[in-house]
């Protein structure tokens, strides 16, 4: 267990670089570069702002804002999980060449999402600011509900990267997965406004209590859900530890399968 | 049992393969998708079991310069990948202690579109250095490239020889206490190529544990102490170079 962390700290410098190359790499050769980071989740809500108000007969007031608290947590969740499912492939030529510590791949894949989500956490503060709903002591929870997202991507990250490796058709199953899920995640509706019978579907949903988290913060601005909120994290820690042994036993594998 | 375990605390070893057997799957056919795999479930023989490495024990001691000779598919090169943890194997144990770079295959993870100077901090950084130690090592890695004009134009432009010559002196001024290294003296020209001799050399002077492998009897003599004769995926012959290397051309020729 300690030589595990012992072996990641010594390649921080790889971790850095990665990180650092996927997220310069991701605009790279766009006209607006950086800009992007901004203007991508701006769209995707303009979009989510128009369309939904005029599909679901009554909508939460602010709607804006409701719905930048679940879209930007959910496009870092989706992203970083179907970005996850490419990494070994992508880096297929170097995992066949040189040893690392393979877990830096879904690793940095996860940190540079996160990244780019505390870029975007400021479009939510702007909203927030302009709006007059004003920022208030909450605000200081937010790493958790941050932690808590983090760890359950890296859990997530190191399963399906490795599963993937093997299994190349999961790339397009998880795809699917995620849009459905994302029905079942309340992004676009209040958790409360669903009806009962299909309640446990939404308890059973990590991102749940991630977003409702987000959702206490800047929109209904109360105390988030701490209790549940610490339950995820220990729940995900031994997801994380169960993950990472999946992916060891995997990873022996990978330049033989790539 | 007991015994073993003992010898494997011992620290004088650097490098201790125990009873390692290798086996790929070669897929005539490679099934990734479900549907695939489904299908394959149906018919067999798609795939042919190869066993490269049967049986192989080596014990190298710390400071030892060995040389792995062998003819092409006797197992050399998965002997080398094995060691470097890039592949797993079946069965048995290889234990490595100390820092250890592999110059299997050069300019791994070089970005064509970055310049040399950066490509040297990613690839130092994929064999495990901190920024502050790729700092320190960045001049002599530049001054033994011999690339100084070029080393801020993009890796792209540079021609095969030269980047071979920015991988190799990367790799070699990592300062790993094991050495790994595959048919390496075959890099950039003749004068570039007698400077890695040199470097070999001082490297054993300095107490580094080498492994070569490499089909040019010459340099075994002059580089090696030890040499082992794969064939066919068990040792055939371990012990002082000269011996092994007579045995061994007298064996092929």
């Amino acid at each position: 267990m300690f030589k595990v962390f012992k072996n990641l700290y010594n390649y921080r410098e790889l971790l850095k670089t990665n990180v650092k190359k996927e997220i310069r790499g991701k605009y790279k050769n766009s006209f607006l570069g950086v800009l992007w980071s901004f203007l991508n989740p701006l769209l995707q809500i303009a979009v989510y702002a128009i369309v939904f108000p005029l599909i679901l007969k009554n909508t939460q007031e602010n709607y804006v804002i409701f719905l930048c608290c679940g879209l930007i947590p959910w496009t870092f969740f989706s992203t970083a999980i179907s970005r996850s499912s490419f990494t070994m492939v992508e880096n297929g030529n170097i995992l066949k060449k040189v040893y690392f510590p393979r877990e830096i791949l879904p690793i940095s894949v996860v940190t540079s999402e996160a990244v780019n989500f505390l870029i975007s956490t400021i479009i939510i503060l702007a909203f927030v600011l302009f709006s007059g709903l004003g920022i208030t002591k909450y605000v200081l929870l937010y790493p958790i509900v941050f932690l808590a997202q983090y760890l359950l991507l890296l859990a997530i990250s190191f399963v399906v990267s490795s599963i993937c490796v093997y299994v190349r058709d999961l790339q397009h199953f998880i795809g699917i997965f995620l849009q459905l899920l994302f029905y079942a995640t309340p992004i676009v509706y209040a958790a409360d406004t669903i009806p009962t019978e299909f309640a446990w579907i939404l308890k059973l949903n990590p991102m749940t209590y991630v977003i409702n988290g987000y959702r206490d913060i800047f929109y209904n601005q109360t105390m988030p859900d701490v209790t549940s909120l610490l339950i995820l994290i220990g729940a995900v820690i031994v997801a994380i530890v169960v993950g990472y042994i999946i992916f060891n036993k995997l990873q022996k594998g990978f330049a033989e399968e790539l | 049992m007991r015994l073993r375990m003992k010898e494997e605390k011992e620290p004088e070893y650097n490098i201790i393969v125990d009873d390692v057997y290798k086996t790929f799957n070669v897929y005539l056919d490679k099934a990734n998708t479900i549907k695939e795999k489904l299908l394959f479930l149906f018919s067999r023989n798609r795939k042919e079991k190869r066993e490269v490495l049967k049986g192989i024990n080596v014990k190298i001691k710390k400071g030892e310069v060995v040389a792995l000779i062998g003819t092409n598919g006797s197992g050399k090169s998965t002997l080398l990948k094995l060691l470097t943890k890039i592949i797993y194997p079946n069965k048995g144990k290889i234990e490595t202690e100390g820092k250890l770079t592999s110059l299997l295959e050069l300019g791994a993870g070089f970005h064509p579109d970055f310049s040399g100077r950066e490509n040297i901090y990613f690839n130092a950084s994929i064999f495990g250095l901190t920024r502050k130690e790729i700092d320190e090592r960045l001049e002599d890695i530049i001054e033994f490239s011999e690339l100084r004009d070029y080393i801020d134009n993009p890796v792209r432009t540079y021609s095969s020889g030269m980047y071979m010559r920015l991988a190799f002196s990367v790799a070699i001024n990592v300062d790993a206490d094991i050495l790994l290294i595959d048919e390496i003296l075959s890099v950039g020209d003749e004068h570039f190529q007698n400077k890695c001799f040199d470097k070999m050399l001082e490297l054993k002077e300095q107490g580094k544990t080498m492994v070569f492998v490499t089909h040019s009897m010459g340099s075994v003599r002059k580089l090696c102490d030890r040499t082992i004769w794969l064939c066919e995926g068990k040792i055939k012959m371990d012990g002082n170079t000269n011996e092994v290397v007579d045995e061994y051309i007298k064996a092929t020729s």
